[in-house]
């Protein structure tokens, strides 16, 4: 195909969109909904994760260590301790220490400290965080190996109700999104093969005269296209802007998100390109591959 | 030239639209294809212009074999042939100056060949003074000019008129009859499907009936 004619079609699409104007104005809008609704629910999904994730940082195995352990062989487990794959953070708590911080949390029970003197009767500890939740047991046993430990204190209920609670996410999210995806597909496609079928005239008359396929379609490609890009563009608009000023009511009060152990809701900076990436890409794709398959019926005559 | 060799087309309802017809239209001819509602005259265009494949038989239209062609092919058979269509099938939202030039940009004729022919065809039909309406601006009449027009345009082999004439009143019929005739005269061939009996009888010339899918006449009036 020459270029004066690739450029004719594209003029063409362009102007289409315009002599189309009203099917065009429902398209852009049905296409700019559907990416709001589904690019929200991901920002959602994103942020409870987030969430879970801050959740799942704040898990601590207390490992005790024997009274009789030398300093040599602590400093041995604590090198172990940080080589461990699954582990994020390791920290040691003297029986001194631990008997301060005691003290600190029961300030009502000066009774019961006086009784027991200024000996710790604690034993050693070291205080470390996981990585994975999920692979906990694995870590676990790793660190029962080790010589020299009292006991290990893990938050074993914890983990399991955050494990079910990660899983229970991951499946209402997929469920919601895929949901979400198919039921915009199946608009936005009727909403195309709406705006297709009133130009199925158009098209019949094209192929009586000789025109390719692809010269039928390259202007419905084009107009889909940019009524793609431009909702996806509205859409991401309304999205970053929308999310900022949530995230601004939100912020209101940290102390909530602090138990959470996450700062806030995931920062729009770090996003924005993606979502402007994503949101105008999937437009554009949805919507010029819909509208083109929708004039494949009609360009069979 | 246009061939159908014991040509059947039946239809997946069961229908027998056309039943063993062979018919040799030689280049430069201008046949009438007459016949009743149903007879099978839509189905031998649409044969021709390969929208369909026939159940039986063999079909040759300027030097392609269409038994042989596929369906995505079919572009190149039609820019040989040139339609005119009783509902005239105008682009409606295109002038008539661009729904000529439309069948040259189809085949992406340069574009100073576009400005040179489509003014002198549209010149040809009568309707200069009209080349910038939009077919709503336009009567029955000069719709079918402009749709003549455009049939022309790219100098076909052949013109298939289908019932050109069924939305004019009868002085209209006239003037696009004597048009296609003229057209006819520079040595283009034309089949002009009709159910008028009066034209015939009036133009004469070769002319082919159908009825109940079969060929029951083919000779000059």
């Amino acid at each position: 195909m020459k270029l004066s004619s690739m450029n004719y079609l594209f003029k063409q699409g362009i102007r289409n969109i315009w002599t189309n104007r009203i099917m065009s104005v429902a398209s852009f809008c049905i296409l700019m909904v559907s990416l709001l609704l589904i690019g929200f629910t991901t920002l959602f999904i994103a942020n409870i994760n987030s969430i879970v994730g801050g959740i799942e940082n704040k898990n601590e195995v207390i490992i005790f260590l024997n009274d009789d352990i030398d300093e040599e062989s602590i400093e041995q487990m604590g090198v172990k301790l940080e080589n461990s794959e699954n582990i994020s953070s390791v920290t040691f708590y003297s029986k001194e220490e631990a008997f301060e911080e005691m003290k600190a949390g029961m300030s009502n029970a000066e009774d019961l400290f006086q009784y027991i003197g200024e000996d710790s009767p604690l034993p050693d500890s070291y205080r470390v965080k996981v990585k994975d939740i999920e692979k906990m047991s694995a870590t676990l046993m790793e660190i029962n190996k080790m010589d020299g430990i009292y006991t290990v204190k893990a938050p074993n209920d914890f983990v399991n109700i955050l494990k079910e609670l990660k899983s229970f996410i991951s499946i209402i999210s997929v469920t919601i999104l895929a949901a979400l995806i198919i039921v915009s597909l199946v608009i936005i496609s009727n909403a195309e093969r709406a705006s297709v079928e009133m130009r199925k005239r158009e098209i019949e008359i094209m192929k009586y005269v000789g025109a390719t396929n692809s010269f039928v379609k390259i202007p419905f490609f084009v107009e889909g296209m940019f009524i793609g890009v431009l909702a996806g563009a509205v859409a991401a608009a309304i999205t970053i802007f929308g999310y900022s000023e949530l995230g601004k009511v939100l912020m209101q009060d940290t102390t909530l998100w602090a138990a959470f152990g996450v700062s806030g809701l995931i920062n729009i900076n770090s996003v924005m390109w993606k979502i402007i990436v994503g949101y105008i890409a999937a437009g554009a794709l949805i919507s010029a591959v819909g509208t083109v398959m929708s004039t494949r019926k009609y360009v069979k005559v | 030239m246009v061939e159908l060799r014991n040509v059947s087309v039946t239809y997946s309802n069961g229908v027998d639209a056309l039943n063993d017809v062979s018919i040799k239209i030689k280049d430069g001819e201008f046949v009438f294809v007459v016949g009743k509602s149903g007879a099978g005259k839509s189905t031998f265009i649409r044969l021709l212009l390969k929208e369909i494949d026939p159940t039986k038989g063999r079909i040759q239209v300027n030097g392609f074999n269409l038994s042989k062609m596929k369906k995505t092919r079919a572009y190149k058979l039609r820019r040989t042939i040139g339609c005119v269509f009783q509902d005239f099938k105008l682009i409606e939202n295109m002038d008539v100056y661009d729904n000529v030039a439309f069948v040259l940009r189809c085949i992406d004729a340069p574009k100073k060949y576009i400005r040179n022919r489509v003014p002198y065809v549209i010149d040809l039909v009568g309707l200069k003074d009209k080349a910038h309406c939009k077919p709503s601006e336009l009567s029955g009449g000069e719709k079918q000019r402009a749709a003549i027009a455009r049939a022309l345009v790219n100098d076909p082999q052949l013109i298939i008129a289908d019932e050109p004439t069924g939305n004019l009143d009868p002085a209209l019929t006239h003037d696009i009859v004597e048009l296609l005739q003229a057209i006819n005269g520079c040595g283009t061939t034309v089949i002009m499907v009709t159910h008028e009996h009066e034209i015939v009888q009036e133009f004469g010339g070769r002319t082919v009936t159908i009825q109940d899918g079969r060929v029951v006449f083919d000779d000059i009036i």
